[in-house]
């Protein structure tokens, strides 16, 4: 008797638990409120203030709009296999969408069209996945957002040309060879300095001590270069050491505009930056999965904002202060486009 | 309390005939050989143990075991190749590069049209010949392996980046998608492939003449010397081994990434050093196994994969995986 009544209210209990389950499942479906959506990222590694930027935008997106993030990174400089590795260990998990930044163009497409078999949304941001290594893989992205590195980099081009005067000398110091961004920034710079003649571009791996080093034979080599650009802020650091170091007085211009970058414009050893805001990536990638999630159609492919940071606005750009410093650029010291926010259902 | 007191009189180390089996394991656990060949398995039960308890719905599932026999695949066949190195009480430094020399020389005759098969052969070429160039070079010269591997680790990434112009080769093949992602009974292909390695690299370790060499160069070379074996030789092949199977697993590697990389993936040095300390290989030579850094490898994946599914941050991951191979280290002391 006493262990009928038992099985009784078990039963009960477990039938009514399924029944609330049951309930939730299929409201869940109609609308998925903010609150269950789970997002989770694999970003490129955390030794880059850039990615440690898009992470802080990730984390803090979510947070206001209270959905839950899990943000990974890869676990070495290069390490695309490991980089996979991690996106194939949240695939399986329960996540409503995962955003993406591949290290190599082609590392994570595999792990990618795993998730779609799963008919769960991709959102790539900041570096693009291969469209042909996508496809081969079966492998869908919902939405990139991105910065358009070749435009940064011709706006910096034009912006160069204009200050020091056309058919001048300019040294060029690249990322890693054969890094897709690198490749994209520098091109865009020569497409931008029109009549202007070049050095290089030489690799430095993004490194400021190379970047140095490679500038200052350039400048040995050529008494008569004019200008510089550098890939990236870390690199422009060190040409900017070179410069100082020779007793030149000619602009070096970075890419990026992190911490370092920025308080450089502003005392000089920095020319200009051609700022991404990294944050806002960050920021897109999350609204685009929750746009998803609450099955909204999401804008294929948005490209984020980039402002040439130098001494005319840096005063701007530095009071618009993170609240964790690391990238202290969060939004741009002027107006952009984000398509996302007005698609977001509040619930 | 009878127990107890029967347990410290029972052991005694001259009476072993009459070991009760409490004695017995006690003897065995503190004896530091046996910790350097089981501490890895019992480190590993404890990993897996441990995610499975805190996450067993997330970490316990067919498909997130099947993302960790993949994961530790490459590393797996690399370490393999470390472990004869380490056993001769040198140590390859250059497998990261040798990879992606290997990578890079696959993903050239790939875009040139030539079959697959002739792809692998000649990334596992590619990588034999540099695994022969310090093999010559530090048997022959009787240079120190840390210098001239430490060397190889920037020629064969030069040589892999002028080679392929610092240009990724996209490498889309069905057959090695099928190689990447597929699997048997739940066993994927790829971690099939390691485990005949595995089972090779035992084999020819312990039962072969060849196998018994590698351990007497490692555990004294002079000895050997005086037994006649040629040191040369065996310092030689050791490394031809190390730079074929790292050219070889360049195969695995643009399998799962669908492209020849031309940058070295550093972390790939950094785990196969890790698995073979974990697996029990005295970094002074003649002494270790092939499934103890076998396991290892299996033990570093398991852990970076856990940490990832129950979503510990970024930082703390770096920290904890760290402290694991330090800490393990340290436990299993096979100093001589």
């Amino acid at each position: 008797m006493k262990l009928n009544r038992f099985v009784k209210v078990a039963l009960v209990a477990v039938a009514s638990s399924s029944l609330l389950i049951a309930g939730t499942t299929t409201s869940t479906a109609a609308t998925k409120k903010l609150k269950s959506i789970r997002v989770a990222a694999v970003v490129k590694g955390l030794d880059n203030p850039f990615f440690i930027g898009i992470k802080e935008g990730i984390e803090e997106t979510a947070l206001k709009y209270g959905v839950y993030a899990n943000v990974q990174a890869a676990p070495g400089l290069n390490d695309d296999i490991g980089q996979a590795n991690k996106l194939d260990s949240l695939a399986g998990q329960n996540y409503d969408c995962y955003i993406v930044i591949p290290i190599s163009s082609n590392n994570l497409s595999q792990a990618i069209g795993k998730i779609t078999k799963k008919k769960k949304t991709v959102i790539n941001i900041d570096s693009p996945v291969d469209a042909a290594s996508l496809k081969a893989a079966g492998g869908k992205i919902t939405s990139f957002a991105g910065t358009d590195n070749f435009a940064a980099g011709k706006a910096g081009g034009e912006k160069m040309v204009a200050a020091i005067g056309a058919g001048k000398k300019i040294g060029l110091i690249a990322g890693l060879a054969g890094n897709v961004t690198s490749a994209a920034r520098v091109d865009g710079f020569k497409a931008g300095a029109v009549g202007a003649t070049f050095v290089g571009p030489v690799n430095a791996d993004w490194d400021t001590t190379k970047a140095l080093d490679a500038a200052n034979a350039m400048i040995t080599a050529n008494k008569d270069l004019a200008g510089f650009f550098a890939a990236n802020d870390q690199m422009a650091q060190g040409v900017g050491k070179a410069i100082k170091a020779a007793g030149l007085k000619i602009p070096v211009y970075g890419v990026d505009g992190i911490a370092d970058a920025l308080n450089e414009v502003k005392a000089g050893s920095i020319t200009a930056t051609i700022s991404q805001y990294p944050y806002v990536m960050g920021q897109m990638g999350v609204e685009a999965c929750i746009i998803a999630a609450q099955g909204g159609k999401v804008p294929a492919q948005t490209i984020t904002p980039y402002y040439i940071i130098d001494s005319a606005n840096i005063t701007a750009a530095l009071t618009n202060k993170s609240t964790r410093g690391y990238f202290p650029n969060q939004t741009p010291p002027g107006t952009y486009t984000n398509p996302y926010t007005k698609l977001i259902k509040k619930n | 309390m009878k127990k107890i007191s029967k347990k410290s009189t029972a052991p005694s180390s001259e009476g072993a005939v009459d070991l009760n089996f409490l004695g017995r394991v006690r003897s065995k656990i503190q004896d530091p050989f046996f910790w350097s060949d089981w501490l890895v398995v019992v480190a590993f039960v404890f990993v897996i143990a441990f995610f499975g308890a805190i996450a067993p719905a997330e970490f316990l599932t067919l498909w997130n075991l099947n993302n960790i026999l993949v994961a530790a695949s490459i590393p797996a066949i690399i370490a393999v190749g470390q472990t004869f190195t380490v056993l001769t009480a040198g140590i390859d430094l250059s497998v990261s590069s040798t990879m992606t020399f290997g990578a890079v020389t696959f993903g050239l005759a790939f875009t040139n049209g030539w079959p697959l098969w002739q792809c692998v052969l000649i990334g596992t070429i590619a990588g034999t010949f540099v695994g022969l160039l310090n093999g010559l070079i530090i048997a022959k010269r009787k240079i120190n392996d840390f210098i001239v591997t430490l060397g190889m680790l920037s020629v064969a990434s030069g040589a892999a980046l002028v080679l392929s112009d610092g240009k990724p080769r996209q490498v889309i093949s069905e057959s090695l998608a099928t190689l990447a992602i597929g699997d048997k009974a739940n066993i994927p292909y790829l971690m099939m492939v390691a485990f005949v390695i595995v089972v090779v690299a035992h084999f020819v370790l312990f039962h072969t003449r060849f196998g018994t060499h590698v351990f007497a160069v490692g555990g004294d070379p002079e000895s050997a010397r005086a037994m006649g074996i040629s040191v040369v030789k065996i310092k030689v092949a050791v490394y031809v081994i190390s730079g074929a199977l790292a050219g070889f697993a360049a195969t695995l590697a643009i399998s799962r990434i669908g492209s020849a990389e031309p940058a070295a993936n550093t972390s790939i040095l950094l785990n196969s050093v890790a698995a073979v300390v974990l697996g029990g290989v005295s970094l002074f030579g003649g002494r270790g196994t092939i499934f103890g850094p076998f396991i290892a490898a299996l033990l570093l994946q398991s852990l970076s994969n856990g940490l990832t599914v129950i979503g510990v941050a970024a930082y703390y991951q770096y920290l904890s995986i760290g402290l694991v191979v330090i800490l393990s280290a340290a436990l299993v002391r096979t100093d001589k």
